[in-house]
C-alpha cells in the first residue's frame, strides 16, 4: 500500500449489446469511475458548488451507499450518474465513466435518453410520485418499453408483474391502477419495479425507503438485494440511514459538504470509522455505537451551499481533530488500509507510521549490513 | 402494514352519481333565475302586464277576453293574487310557453329565441374551438420553450389580447376587415340574394357572414388560453412525475404527451367560465356585427320594451349557461382518471 492517488483502475465491463437486453445473465455489471465531479447551483449568491470534486469509483457488482446529512450533495452525485442534474444546477467539471456507455457527461441527446432506463434505473427519492396521475401502470409500463424499443409487450407485463408479486403487490391490479389509488408505499414499489423492468444494470436508488413503514422498508430492501444478487447488478443505494445501509450494503462512501470523505467496506467504515465526521456520525447513533449512554449527536449543524468554507477542509468548524494546515489546504483522499480518506489527520498517522515503518526497515538493514559486517 | 389492497377501485357510477347531484343543483338554480325573471316582469315600473289588460278593456274587450290575450302575452294572469300569477307563470314555463312577443305581435317568445340562438351558439362555439385549439397549443409551445424569442412573442401577444375588451376587438375587427380593408361583409346573417338551403352560394356568404364574429370571439379569448395554458405547462413541467419520466428515458413524443395531457386537464374548468362570458359577450359583438343572435334579441327587446321577449331571453341565456358548466364539468369528470375512479380530484 504505497499510493496515495487512490481511486484508479477499475474495470473495463463488457459493452453492452446492441438492441434490447433479452434477459439478466447477458450483460455483466458495469462499473463506475466518478472524476473530480464539480456541480454547482446557481442562488442570489452566485454559483455554488454543491459537489466539489467527487471522486468515486464503484466496483463492477457491488452495493454501494451513500450517506451523509441532508444537504450534503447525495442526490446531486446519484443524478450526476444519468447526467440529469436540473437546472439551476449544472454539471461543471469532471467525468463519470460507466463500463458500456462511456463517460456519460459527454452523451446528449437519444443516446442519453436511451441509456437512461435501459441501461441506468433509477428511482428517485419522491418516487411516491413519480407516476403521471392520468395514465395506469400499466399503460406507462407500455410507454416505458416503447421508448426502449422493447418489441414484446407481454413479456413486459410479465416481467412487471413477477417484480411486483414479490414485492408482495397484487401484480394485475397495481397495473391497471392510477396512482390516486396506490398508497406511498405501493407507488414506491411500482418505480423501483419500472427501474428494474428493462434489466439495468446500474440500478440507482435515491431513499427508497424513507417515510415508508418499517416491514414495507424491510420488505423493498430485500428485494433490492435479491435483486441484485441474481441480476449481478451494480447497484448504488442512497440514504440517509446508516442502519440501513449496514444491512444492505458492501461499500460506503459517506458525504459531508459535497465531498466524499470516506469510501470503503462497509463493515471497515461502520466498526472503526477513521475520518472525524464518520466517526461523529456512528457515535451519534445509540444502535451502532453499542452503547446508548454514550450515543451523542454531531455537535454543529451541517452546512449549506452558502456557509461552505471556500478553502480549507469543508467539515473543520465540526472537527475535533483540526490543524492548522486544515484551514488553508483541502485534505486530498488518501488510500488507508482498504478505504479512500480525505482527512490531514488520518492522513498524517499514516504518513508517520509509514516513516516509523521505513525506519524500522532502514534500521534493521543497518543491522543486516553491520552483522554482514562482522 | 396495510393490507396491500387497492384503494378505490372504480366505480363505474361515479360520473352518473356527480351528473344526478349537476342535475339537481341545476334544476334548483334554473328555478332561483325563473323565480327572479317572474318578480323583476311583475315589479317593472307602471306594470306593463297590468297596464295591457287595462288597455285591452279600454279597447272594448271583455275582461275574460281581456285576460286570456294578456296571459297568451306575458306568459302569466294579469289579475289575481301572487301566488297565482306565479304558479300560472311556472306552469306555463313547464309548457315551454314564454308568452308572445310585443315587438312582433302574434309570434311565440319561444319562436323567437329558437331562431336567435343558432346565430349565437354556433359563432360563440366556433370561435371558443377555434381559440381553444390554437391557444393551447401555442401555449404549450410557449410553455415547453420558456424561453426564446417565439416563446415570449406568444406569451406578449396572449397577454395583450387577454386586456383588451371584448367590444374593443369587435370594434376593430370591424374596422380592419370591412372599412381598412373591406375584404368581409359588415353586418347580417346572410346575403339576401340567396335562397336558404342547402346550396353552395347561400353557405359561402353564411360563413362570410360568420367570420368576423367568430374572429371575434376567437381573440377575445385566445389570449386566456395562451396565459393558461402556459402557466399549466409550467406547473407541470416542475411536477416530479416529469423528471421521472425524463430519468427513466421516455422518448420525446411520449414525455410531450404527458406534459400535454396534463396541463390542459384544468383548462377545461375554466371552458365554462369562458363560455360564458362569451356569451355575455354577445350582446356587444352581435350589435356590432348586427348579428341576429340572442344578444341582438336582448338588446332590441330592451329597446322595445318588449317585456316577455326580454325576461324569455334572459331565462333562456342563463339556462344555457347553467347547461355548459354542467356539460363541462362532465366532460372534465370524464377525462381525468381521479374524477372518473373516484379519487381525490
Ligand atoms: N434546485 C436547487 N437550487 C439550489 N440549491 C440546491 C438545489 N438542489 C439542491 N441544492 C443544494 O445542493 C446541496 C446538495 O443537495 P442534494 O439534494 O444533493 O442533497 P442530499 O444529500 O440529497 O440531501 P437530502 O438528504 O435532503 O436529500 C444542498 O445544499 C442543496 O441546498
Ligand atoms: S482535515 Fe482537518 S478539519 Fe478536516 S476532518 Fe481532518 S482533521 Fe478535521
Ligand atoms: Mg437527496
Amino acid at each position: 500500500m504505497t499510493t496515495t492517488s487512490p481511486e484508479t483502475g477499475g474495470h473495463p465491463g463488457a459493452p453492452s449489446p446492441p438492441g434490447l437486453a433479452g434477459g439478466p445473465g447477458d450483460m455483466t455489471a458495469p462499473g463506475v469511475r466518478v472524476r473530480d465531479l464539480v456541480v454547482v447551483y446557481r442562488t442570489p449568491l452566485g454559483e455554488l458548488p454543491a459537489l466539489g470534486g467527487v471522486s468515486l469509483t464503484i466496483e463492477p457488482g457491488t452495493i454501494t451507499g451513500i450517506v451523509g446529512e441532508s444537504g450534503s450533495g447525495k442526490s446531486t452525485l446519484a443524478l450526476s450518474l444519468l447526467n440529469a442534474v436540473q437546472p439551476p444546477g449544472r454539471i461543471s467539471a469532471g467525468s463519470v465513466e460507466i463500463d458500456g456507455l462511456g463517460n456519460v457527461l459527454e452523451l446528449g441527446g437519444d443516446d442519453l435518453r436511451q441509456a437512461r432506463g435501459r441501461h441506468l434505473g433509477y428511482v428517485f427519492q419522491a418516487a411516491q410520485n413519480s407516476l403521471n396521475p392520468l395514465k395506469t401502470v400499466g399503460k406507462q409500463l407500455l410507454d416505458l418499453g416503447r421508448s426502449h424499443g422493447a418489441d414484446d409487450p407481454r413479456a413486459l407485463v410479465r416481467d412487471a408483474r413477477s417484480l411486483l408479486e414479490r414485492m408482495g403487490l397484487d401484480g394485475a391490479r397495481v397495473l391497471d391502477s392510477h396512482q390516486h389509488q396506490l398508497s406511498g408505499g405501493m407507488r414506491q414499489r411500482v418505480g423501483i419495479m419500472l427501474a428494474l423492468v428493462l434489466n439495468a444494470q446500474l440500478v440507482i436508488l435515491d431513499e427508497p425507503t424513507t417515510a415508508l413503514d418499517m416491514i414495507t422498508q424491510a420488505t423493498i430492501l430485500r428485494i433490492v438485494r435479491e435483486v441484485h444478487k441474481e441480476r449481478g447488478l451494480t447497484t448504488l443505494m442512497v440514504t440517509h440511514d446508516i442502519g440501513v445501509a449496514a444491512e444492505v450494503t458492501d461499500r460506503l462512501a459517506v458525504m459531508y459538504g459535497g465531498r466524499v470523505v470516506e469510501h470503503g467496506p462497509t463493515m471497515d467504515v461502520i466498526g472503526a470509522p477513521s475520518h472525524p465526521y464518520t466517526q461523529g456520525l456512528i457515535r451519534a447513533i445509540p444502535r451502532l455505537s453499542g452503547d446508548t449512554a454514550e450515543a451523542r449527536a454531531l455537535p454543529g449543524r451541517p452546512p449549506t451551499l452558502g456557509t461552505l468554507p471556500a478553502g480549507g477542509c469543508v467539515f473543520r468548524e465540526r472537527c475535533p481533530l483540526r490543524m492548522d494546515v486544515c484551514e488553508t489546504v483541502e485534505p486530498p483522499p488518501v488510500l488507508v488500509d482498504r478505504r479512500t480518506v480525505a482527512c490531514h489527520a488520518v492522513a498524517g498517522a499514516r504518513q508517520e507510521r509509514v516513516v516509523r515503518e521505513e525506519r524500522v526497515v532502514r534500521e534493521q538493514e543497518r543491522v543486516g549490513r553491520e552483522e554482514e559486517r562482522a | 402494514m396495510k393490507p396491500s389492497t387497492v384503494r378505490g377501485r372504480p366505480r363505474v357510477n361515479a360520473v352518473t352519481r356527480r351528473l344526478a347531484g349537476h342535475l339537481v343543483r341545476g334544476l334548483v338554480m334554473i328555478w332561483v333565475v325563473t323565480t327572479i325573471s317572474f318578480v323583476i316582469i311583475r315589479n317593472i315600473p307602471g306594470n306593463p302586464v297590468l297596464g295591457q289588460y287595462e288597455t285591452l278593456i279600454e279597447r272594448g274587450m271583455s275582461p275574460d277576453q281581456a285576460e286570456r290575450a294578456t296571459a297568451a302575452l306575458y306568459g302569466f294572469l294579469p289579475t289575481g293574487s301572487l301566488w297565482e300569477q306565479y304558479t300560472g307563470y311556472m306552469k306555463a314555463l313547464l309548457h315551454l310557453d314564454l308568452g308572445q312577443s310585443l315587438s312582433t305581435p302574434g309570434t311565440e317568445v319561444v319562436t323567437l329565441i329558437g331562431s336567435a340562438a343558432k346565430w349565437t351558439i354556433l359563432p360563440v362555439l366556433g370561435g371558443t374551438l377555434l381559440s381553444f385549439v390554437l391557444g393551447v397549443t401555442l401555449g404549450v409551445y410557449a410553455g415547453v420553450k420558456r424561453s426564446g424569442k417565439l416563446g415570449d412573442l406568444l406569451s406578449i401577444s396572449g397577454s395583450l389580447l387577454h386586456g383588451v375588451p371584448q367590444y374593443v376587438i369587435g370594434l376593430l375587427v370591424l374596422a380592419i376587415f370591412t372599412t381598412l380593408w373591406p375584404i368581409f361583409p359588415a353586418g347580417g346573417p346572410v346575403d339576401v340574394e340567396f335562397v336558404p338551403g342547402f346550396n353552395a352560394g347561400y353557405l359561402a356568404s353564411l360563413i362570410q357572414h360568420a367570420t368576423l364574429p367568430v374572429l371575434t370571439y376567437a381573440l377575445a379569448s385566445y389570449g386566456g388560453w395562451v396565459l393558461a395554458m402556459k402557466s399549466s405547462v409550467a406547473t407541470v413541467l416542475g411536477d416530479d412525475f416529469i423528471l421521472a419520466a425524463e430519468l427513466r428515458g421516455l422518448s420525446r413524443g411520449v414525455l410531450f404527451r404527458y406534459i400535454a395531457r396534463n396541463a390542459i386537464l384544468p383548462l377545461f374548468t375554466i371552458l365554462a367560465l369562458s363560455l360564458g362570458m362569451l356569451f355575455g359577450g354577445a350582446i356587444f359583438i352581435e350589435r356590432i356585427f348586427n348579428y341576429p343572435g340572442l344578444g341582438l334579441l336582448l338588446v332590441n327587446s330592451i329597446g322595445a320594451r318588449d317585456y316577455a321577449l326580454m325576461g324569455g331571453t334572459f331565462l333562456v341565456t342563463t339556462m344555457a349557461i347553467i347547461v355548459v358548466n354542467i356539460a363541462a364539468d362532465l366532460l372534465y369528470a370524464v377525462i381525468d382518471p381521479r374524477v372518473r375512479t373516484g379519487g381525490v380530484a
